[in-house]
């Protein structure tokens, strides 16, 4: 978790009014309104079928919302897709490419395409392909190719990267490579939308998120203010060797005490940990083994919508 | 636009099926060749038409379909360049190998294998672009219907065997029963197989069936357009 200083804070990159967007009897999005500001990773997190593809295919122009304003660097992207396609770089989610093209083929291609193009040569070290340039894209793994199409994503100059689904299916290696890339990327000053079904991810890359769920957006702040404004218990356990742990019950902020042999699991909501912590120094109650269990956007996802997000999909 | 070109014209030739596409006519040919009588005007119209056909049911809706079902279209819709492009560079670039494929035949039947060729240049090329672009259009349909490349290359296979078998490809039309011959007379394959076959016999092909030919070419391409998803 990073709080950035953010130097050109006040420019918004991307503005979302109210989008709206339904298929058939299905609403998708009911509602949404997000503000993406000059040079932050703005993550967009929520469960598969939540709506955030759609949402981020909105504002690249590939849909037409049914209702609402999207302004992307001051243009409709439905009007000026061409302009902003010059200016905009985008990960699919669910792309490849042909099996036989190589490495830097793609990367010179793609190149072409674009009016001011970065060197791909660059780009090509930053992503650590250098050693994959004649490598072709069928026999690339899994993060590799995640990140030539992060380069990819880069290499028309963008002012705004797009990263859908950026580390689905790969093993957590290859995500801690691509997450360090990310960090790369935002020394450039390239504002990026991350769009994740992964809470660690967003934790750990994103400045601010909106947590999307069924079509709206439940929370949106910095992955550290979702995480603190949600008013749930979560526990801290400890072993005591001497002394009653009942007495702990009665602080404020305390909601249970319970205790297995001499092993103590308090829980409770706010600032209580610390509070217990002190009670027990004052009462020269000697803990080992302390542990305070650390919330995340996943306990803040079940806190906003009362349901755990993707239990299928749960990863180590 | 020049660097999509010369990307798509590698990938081609690291494509093995377009290297079938273009053995197997000649393969036909120097098979049944080795039997022809001096001057034929029979086996090399026919191996014409099966190469222009392999391009354009198989190689044509496969590459196109790989590439939609890939993402690779909806992909390029993000960029500056259109989609469209890359399509218009693989219709052109398959027209290109179907057309150097028969070039290919000709030049090995006209000089190893001693057959007959036409001495009217210009309806030969008139009559191979009508053809191919009837071929195509199927292709193309195809491609716009399929779900992905897997399909569209078994598309393209489940036609391409009884279209062969009415343009009478497989066997001389002759031997054929004449209700089926008469019908694969008025196919794209057996209007093309036909029309080139009366080429090579220095005759004027008939009218009928080069309007036959582009009028598959027109409508086969304008419901295929309609048809086709970019995603």
């Amino acid at each position: 978790m990073r709080h950035r200083t953010r130097i050109l804070k006040g420019m918004a990159v991307i503005e979302v009014t109210d989008l709206r967007k339904r298929y058939g009897d299905l609403t998708v999005l009911d509602g949404v309104s997000f503000t993406v500001e000059q040079g932050e990773i703005f993550g967009i997190l929520g469960p598969n079928g939540a709506g955030k593809t759609t949402a981020v295919e909105c504002v690249q122009g590939l849909r037409r919302p049914d209702g609402g304003t999207i302004r992307v660097l001051g243009l409709d992207p439905a009007e000026h897709r061409r302009t902003l396609c010059e200016q905009v770089g985008v990960q699919l989610q669910d792309t490849r490419l042909p099996d036989n093209l190589k490495v830097w083929e793609a990367l010179d291609l793609y190149a072409s395409f674009y009016p001011r193009p970065a060197d791909w040569r660059q780009l090509l070290e930053q992503c650590g392909l250098h050693d994959r340039r004649d490598t072709r894209f069928g026999k690339l793994s899994g993060g590799q190719k995640q990140r030539l199409f992060i380069a990819l994503a880069l290499v028309g100059n963008p002012r705004v990267a797009f990263l859908d689904e950026l580390t689905t299916g790969l093993d957590p290696q290859a995500r801690r490579t691509t997450w360090a890339l990310i960090e790369q990327i935002r020394t450039t000053g390239v504002t990026v939308v991350l769009v994740s079904h992964f809470m660690d991810e967003v934790e750990e890359l994103c400045d601010r998120a909106a947590i999307v769920d069924r079509g709206r957006i439940v929370a949106l702040d910095t992955p550290a203010g979702i995480v603190d404004a949600i008013d749930a218990d979560h526990a801290m356990r400890f072993t005591l060797t001497a002394g009653d742990p009942a007495d702990l019950a009665a602080l404020p902020g305390v909601s249970r005490v319970t205790r297995t042999g001499d092993r103590v699991v308090v829980t409770g909501r706010g600032d209580f940990a610390t509070t217990v912590t002190a009670a027990l120094a004052r009462h020269h109650m000697p803990v080992s083994d302390l542990r305070i269990d650390k919330r995340t956007l996943d306990d803040a996802f079940v806190a906003l919508t009362g349901r755990p997000l993707d239990p299928q999909e749960s990863r180590s | 636009m020049t660097k999509l070109a010369v990307v798509e014209v590698k990938l081609l030739t690291r494509e093995p099926g377009a290297i079938f596409a273009l053995l197997i006519p000649l393969f036909i040919l120097v098979v049944f060749g080795s039997s022809i009588p001096p001057g034929d005007t029979v086996l090399l119209p026919t191996a014409v038409a099966i190469a222009v056909a392999m391009v354009g049911l198989y190689l044509l809706p496969t590459t196109l379909a790989t590439y939609r079902e890939r993402g690779i279209l909806r992909r390029m819709s993000t960029t500056p360049v259109r989609p469209a492009n890359l399509l218009a560079v693989q219709v052109a670039l398959q027209s290109v190998l179907a057309l150097t494929t028969c070039a290919l035949l000709i030049a090995v039947a006209g000089t190893v294998l001693d057959a007959h060729l036409p001495t009217a240049v210009g309806t030969v090329a008139v009559t191979l672009l009508l053809g191919t672009a009837a071929m195509f259009a199927v292709g193309l349909l195809i491609a716009a219907l399929a779900r992905n490349g897997r399909t569209a290359n078994g598309v393209g296979v489940l036609l391409y065997f009884p279209m062969a078998y009415l343009a009478g490809l497989m066997q001389p039309t002759s031997q054929m029963p004449p209700l089926l011959a008469r019908i694969g007379e008025y196919t794209p394959l057996g209007a093309f197989r036909q029309s080139m076959h009366q080429v090579w016999a220095d005759t004027t092909p008939n009218p009928v069936l080069l309007a036959i030919l582009v009028a598959y070419a027109v409508a086969i391409s304008a419901v295929a357009a309609r048809f086709f998803r970019w995603e």
